[in-house]
């Protein structure tokens, strides 16, 4: 009996183990070795002078700023459209929102490397939307390449179909039964919106900007393949650090990155932890 | 003519059918046009400006691309290396996944979390440091390296999906098996492990494309002894943007259709979202 009783709680350890052992070697040792190469300096010694760099560098730092920025304007356009994307999906039973049900996934599987040659034959300044507006007399360049906006359209071609997938999975725990109660006492689509479905959701906001944060933070193929050469996205710049031999400035780099996105973590770490404690409650 | 001005259709369809059109119409422009022309370029032989339809179709640069010997070899590298990876993630994921599911021990939620770490460092950045430690183990260029590289990044979905599965499957049913004098193990494997099968399926269609499509990883950890179709696509947009691009491509797109096509029961937003923590 006391046999069993052990094993059973060494059980779950043995099962996690196999996990355990592939994230302590590739995740946490290699994240470690990164952190102490971080404060070496090139010339030997410890210091912060790679840290600095980041921040004293006039060119590195706009390329912080930009990337901040062309982050947070993705964030918001994707979880915005996306979330009344995701509304649409839910509520709406027509052909047309059923059919974009079944499209929509679809981008989320696709490689990044097509999906960028793909929108690049698009928007370039020979490409077909150009072609096109010829045949009208006009000659639209839509001037998208090599900008922050060309990485802007691509990051939502790549997040708004994520971003919609994870925000339809929430609005579809919200029971039919409740909004026609809410309807039927009298409270308009507005403001069931505002009152209930927002309210309700909103956890599921915060994660998926979470993850639109984090993955377009560090992205490379995009901005490699249609991004401008100043200012450029942090993920070129620290590909082009390591390129250049500088292990300890990618490191430093990779680190601030990481700090970074752990601020946008936080919020969702925040929203899981508050989310268990409701399921205690409720046994 | 007249009929297809915007202003007729308005008409015709009334205020919310025109704008549903106009969204449909949006979606399909913004995310299928691109692909599409992805589609027609690779059968054009001459496409030069302004022509919005290829002056001559063909198959010239199909040619091109399969008598690329490494061209072709790297296709075979590609599924056999997503099949690896694939299963590999199956037995060291489902265990875990069945432990976050059913029991509670003392360091779950940090286990839940260090999921999330690998996703919080910049891939790059995780790359060039496990890049180093590899070539201190001699695992640069090998199979081995690349496999770990890519199950990394199915580690998260493989493990959160699979166990949200495992959670719905009720408990009274284990029990009842257990009661007809079934043991732990074949309870697991005739009860739990069907019922759970639906979910574990959709992790691993995940598993597979997202091995697939790797390229960055794979460029710094195989290159040049493992050289996947993306990695090949790489070296292929950057020299023949044009021609042979959507050529590869479409030749990378044509299995991810097919096995969303054939998975399509299984895989919604529902059944995805576990894999990041929504449902």
């Amino acid at each position: 009996m006391m046999k069993e009783k052990v094993f059973g709680k060494i059980f779950p350890y043995l099962l996690i183990l196999p996990s355990l052992v592939i994230l302590a070697g590739v995740v946490f040792y290699p994240i470690a070795a990164s952190l102490l190469r971080s404060f070496e300096l090139e010339e030997g010694g410890l210091g912060l002078d790679n840290y600095l760099y980041f921040f004293t560098d006039k060119i590195q730092r706009d390329n912080i700023i930009y990337t901040l920025q062309v982050v947070m304007i993705t964030v918001l356009l994707a979880v915005g459209v996306s979330y009344f994307l995701a509304l649409y999906l839910r509520f709406s039973n027509t052909w047309t929102s059923r059919l974009i049900g079944r499209l929509y996934l679809l981008p989320r599987f696709i490689p990044g490397l097509v999906a960028v040659n793909g929108m690049i034959t698009v928007i370039r300044d020979s490409g077909l939307i150009n072609r096109i507006s010829r045949l009208f007399g006009l000659e639209i360049k839509l001037g998208l390449m090599y900008n922050s906006k060309g990485i802007i359209l691509m990051n939502l071609w790549f997040n708004i179909p994520f971003a919609t997938m994870l925000l339809a999975a929430a609005l579809s725990k919200i029971q039919n039964s409740s909004i026609e109660a809410a309807r039927d006492s009298g409270a308009g689509k507005l403001q069931i919106l505002r009152t209930m479905i927002l309210p309700l959701t909103y956890r599921d906001i915060f994660i998926t900007a979470t993850f639109v944060f984090m993955s377009n933070l560090g992205s490379f193929t995009t901005p490699y393949l249609m991004g401008g050469n100043n200012p450029q996205m942090l993920g070129i710049s620290l590909y082009s650090q390591f390129n250049n031999g500088h292990y300890e400035r990618a490191a430093a780099l990779s680190v601030i990155m990481f700090l970074l996105s752990l601020l946008s973590a936080v919020v969702y770490v925040y929203t899981n932890m508050k989310k268990s404690e409701w399921e205690k409650g409720n046994g | 003519m007249k009929l297809l001005s915007p202003r007729a259709f308005y008409y015709i369809l009334g205020k919310k059918g025109f704008f549903q059109y106009l969204l449909f119409a949006g979606f399909l422009i913004f995310f299928y046009l691109p692909l599409m022309n992805l589609c027609m370029l690779a059968f054009a032989d001459k496409y030069e400006v302004p022509a919005i339809i290829p002056q001559e179709f063909g198959f010239k640069w199909w040619g091109f691309v399969l008598e690329q010997r490494s061209l072709v070899s790297s296709i075979s590298v590609s599924f056999f290396l997503a099949i690896i990876v694939t299963f590999v993630s199956l037995a060291v994921c489902i265990p875990a996944a069945y432990a976050l599911a059913r029991y509670e021990f003392f360091g779950k939620r940090i286990f839940l979390l260090s999921f999330l770490l690998s996703n919080a460092y910049p891939r790059m950045g995780l790359y060039i440091s496990i890049g180093i430690l590899f070539y201190k183990l001699g695992l640069m260029g090998t199979l081995a390296g690349v496999v770990i590289i890519h199950f990394l990044n199915s580690m998260m979905f493989m493990t959160w999906i699979p166990s949200g599965a495992f959670r719905s499957v009720y408990r009274q049913q284990e029990e009842s098996a257990r009661d007809a004098g079934a043991g732990p193990i074949r309870t697991f494997f005739k009860v739990t492990l069907p019922l759970a099968t639906p979910g574990i399926a959709v992790a691993s269609v995940f598993t597979f494309l997202s091995s697939l499509e790797e390229a960055q990883g794979t460029l710094l950890v195989g290159f040049p002894q493992i050289k996947t179709m993306p990695v090949e696509l790489y070296g292929v947009i950057m020299e023949y943007p044009l021609t042979a691009g959507p050529v590869l491509s479409l030749i990378l797109i044509i299995p991810t259709v097919l096995v969303l096509f054939f998975m399509r029961k299984y895989i919604n937003a529902d059944s995805l979202s576990g894999g990041y923590g929504v449902k």
